[in-house]
């Protein structure tokens, strides 16, 4: 479960000033549940997701995620949460099942759960044939599916998934997308950050459409249709972010 | 609360340093390889040139040699050097023009101040901005140096007179056992030189690759949503650091040392004689590395911490380097017996603490003094290193 109220970053710019990245945005994200975050490029979603990973400071609002606040108990909620992005790397000197292993410990699994652990999910993400690959040698595909790996190594009960699909081919694509889904079917809160319609529309529970820093309309993609009146996906989000179409 | 997982992160890093070429090669293979290699080279051509010069017949000019066979007889037998007849004229141009090594001017009288048991005075024309011409001119001084003597005595007995007449005092050089060796003191010059230059320059690569490298290849941001604290993951980077900067600046004392030991082909000109490090001297070593290798550390990670990529740590790193290798060349200029404020200058201070201690002339203050300043510089940069990995604005700089 996450629960945002009134989060806001500002940053202090050199050339623009005062920049609000984010600017009060409220929602909630229930288990259970996919929800996505829809906004064209700089509308504040990795500010946004980062801030709920702890790794940037608020300067408004607050936030829960799996019942720590965000501000009080960094580290408890870094322990409850998978974080993705489609920039990660891994590490290149390292095998698969060193980076994994790595993360594993991090998080503080014993030894034994994190064997048992990491040979669950590289059986269900078929990493074994190149678990012991350095991680410099693997394609593209493979190295996604390590990384999201490295992610769920420690069964987290909420996900952030930041443009986790950028730069892959649509097979590989495809595996991520089905991944999120089997994520949710678990009963974990996935939150979705992405600009690619498509992938909103096949994926989502419930949208919040991101502008400017702000949020523009939540809702389910039916619930959006009709606010606008728009079929296609493309044409509903213009709109709702006051674009001519 | 978790345990502290500094090791979790301590153990990866070193693996992952470890496997990286650039590290390999600059702390490991090429201190031990290439420090004797060079040393070995650098005796070899030392070796032979002495060699050459011993055997080498010098030409020099004489002038005014004509009117005087019996000095002309003298000087035929001479050893390593030629007399030609030149002109006084030609003399100085040939000398200038390299084309003689030096010349001798003689003067016309030189045989009739012989007979007479009177002095000769000799002039010789020498170019001082030639080497050559210098060891030259140094060669003739000997030679009639060495005449003299034979002449004087000579003269002495034919009167009845002992030689010991002019030569009250017979003085001569003899080693004492036991005492330092002329190895000995080249390494305490060279080592503080070396060890100071080692321990820092040697987590470089490390040291970029742990934050900057992080940054520049995107895996920095999965790490800091890891339950680590960020204390944890910079203690974790900073011994890493640490540990190859000590590794690597104890394999070039041991590169540099070795070459002592082995002896290998042209390393007789400087292990002619025992090198014995002593306990102090080693345990000095030791003392002094560790407070200037977590300084280097601290330094090159807060660097690579502020730098956006490795590209950038690297060009802000070359003023550290610049200052870094200027102080190290100052301790092989400055003397061991240095005044105690410079105890205080970072750096430095070490390497003249390491520099008393091979030579067995440690000053007990300065050392301890040098130590814990170094100490105290050492907790600064770690400090400011851990302050700098806390920014957000630091470690998100895209």
């Amino acid at each position: 479960m996450v629960a945002i109220d009134g989060l806001a970053k500002s940053f202090r710019d050199r050339k623009r000033g005062e920049v609000r990245a984010v600017d009060g945005v409220s929602f909630e994200c229930r288990p259970g549940e996919i929800f996505g975050l829809l906004g064209p490029n700089g509308a504040g979603k990795t500010t946004l997701t980062r801030m709920l990973a702890t790794i940037l400071q608020p300067t408004a609002g607050s936030a829960q995620v799996a019942g720590y606040d965000i501000r009080r108990e960094p580290e408890e909620v870094r322990r409850h949460l998978g974080y993705l992005t489609g920039s990660a790397a891994l590490y290149e000197r390292l095998t698969a099942r060193e980076v994994v292993t790595y993360f594993a410990e991090l998080h503080g699994l014993s030894p034994k759960r994190a064997a048992n652990r990491i040979e669950a999910v590289f059986r269900t993400l078929d990493i074994e044939p190149f678990a012991d690959r350095r991680c410099d040698r693997l394609s593209t595909g493979q190295r996604q599916r390590v990384s999201i790996a490295r992610a769920i190594v420690h069964e987290p009960p909420v996900l952030l998934f930041d443009e986790p699909t950028s730069g892959l081919d649509v097979l590989s694509a495809r595996g991520v997308v089905r991944f999120i889904r089997q994520c949710r079917d678990e009963g974990r809160t996935v939150i979705f950050s992405t600009h690619i319609m498509s992938e909103v529309e096949a994926l989502c529970d419930r949208i919040a459409v991101i502008y400017q820093g702000k949020i523009a309309a939540i809702g389910t993609v039916d619930e959006l249709r009709e606010q606008t009146g728009e079929r296609a996906f493309e044409n509903v989000f213009l709109r709702l972010i006051g674009e001519e179409l | 609360m978790g345990k502290s997982l500094v090791r979790v992160v301590l153990r990866k890093e070193l693996r992952e340093t470890f496997r990286d070429r650039r590290t390999v090669f600059s702390v490991i293979i090429s201190p031990l390889l290439f420090t004797p290699l060079l040393l070995s080279m650098i005796g070899m051509l030392v070796t032979r040139q002495a060699r050459a010069e011993q055997h080498e017949v010098l030409s020099v000019g004489l002038v005014g040699g004509e009117q005087a066979p019996s000095l002309q007889r003298i000087l035929s037998n001479s050893r390593g050097l030629r007399f030609e007849a030149v002109s006084a004229a030609d003399a100085q141009t040939r000398v200038r023009t390299h084309d003689l090594r030096a010349a001798l001017q003689v003067p016309r009288n030189a045989d009739a101040l012989l007979a007479d048991h009177r002095r000769v005075p000799l002039k010789v024309l020498v170019d001082p901005g030639n080497e050559a011409s210098q060891r030259t001119a140094q060669r003739i001084h000997a030679f009639f140096e060495e005449r003299s003597k034979r002449l004087v005595a000579q003269r002495l007995s034919k009167k009845g007179l002992s030689p010991e007449l002019v030569r009250p005092f017979d003085v001569r050089d003899t080693r004492i056992s036991g005492g330092g060796s002329v190895a000995g003191l080249m390494l305490a010059m060279f080592l503080p030189y070396v060890l100071v230059l080692s321990s820092i320059l040697g987590g470089v690569y490390a040291a970029n690759d742990l934050v900057a490298g992080e940054k520049e290849r995107g895996t920095l941001e999965a790490l800091l949503v890891s339950p680590a604290s960020r204390r944890d993951l910079v203690m974790g980077k900073f011994l890493t650091v640490a540990i190859v900067s000590l590794v690597s600046s104890l394999l070039s004392v041991v590169g540099l040392v070795l070459p002592f030991w082995l002896q290998p082909p042209g390393m007789s000109w400087l292990a002619r004689t025992e090198l014995t490090l002593t306990p102090l001297a080693l345990a000095a070593m030791l003392l002094v590395q560790f407070p200037i290798a977590i300084l280097g550390a601290g330094l090159l990670l807060s660097v690579s911490t502020y730098a956006r990529n490795q590209k950038e740590a690297q060009s802000y790193l070359s003023p550290v380097m610049l200052i870094v290798t200027v102080v190290a060349m100052l301790s092989l200029i400055l003397k061991a017996e240095a005044p105690w404020p410079l105890a205080l200058a970072p750096i430095l201070n070490a390497a003249l603490a390491l520099k008393q201690a091979l030579n067995g002339s440690l000053d007990p203050t300065f050392a301890l003094l040098a130590v814990a300043a170094s100490a105290a510089y050492a907790s600064l940069a770690m400090a400011f290193a851990t302050r700098l990995f806390q920014q957000e604005s630091v470690l998100l700089k895209a």
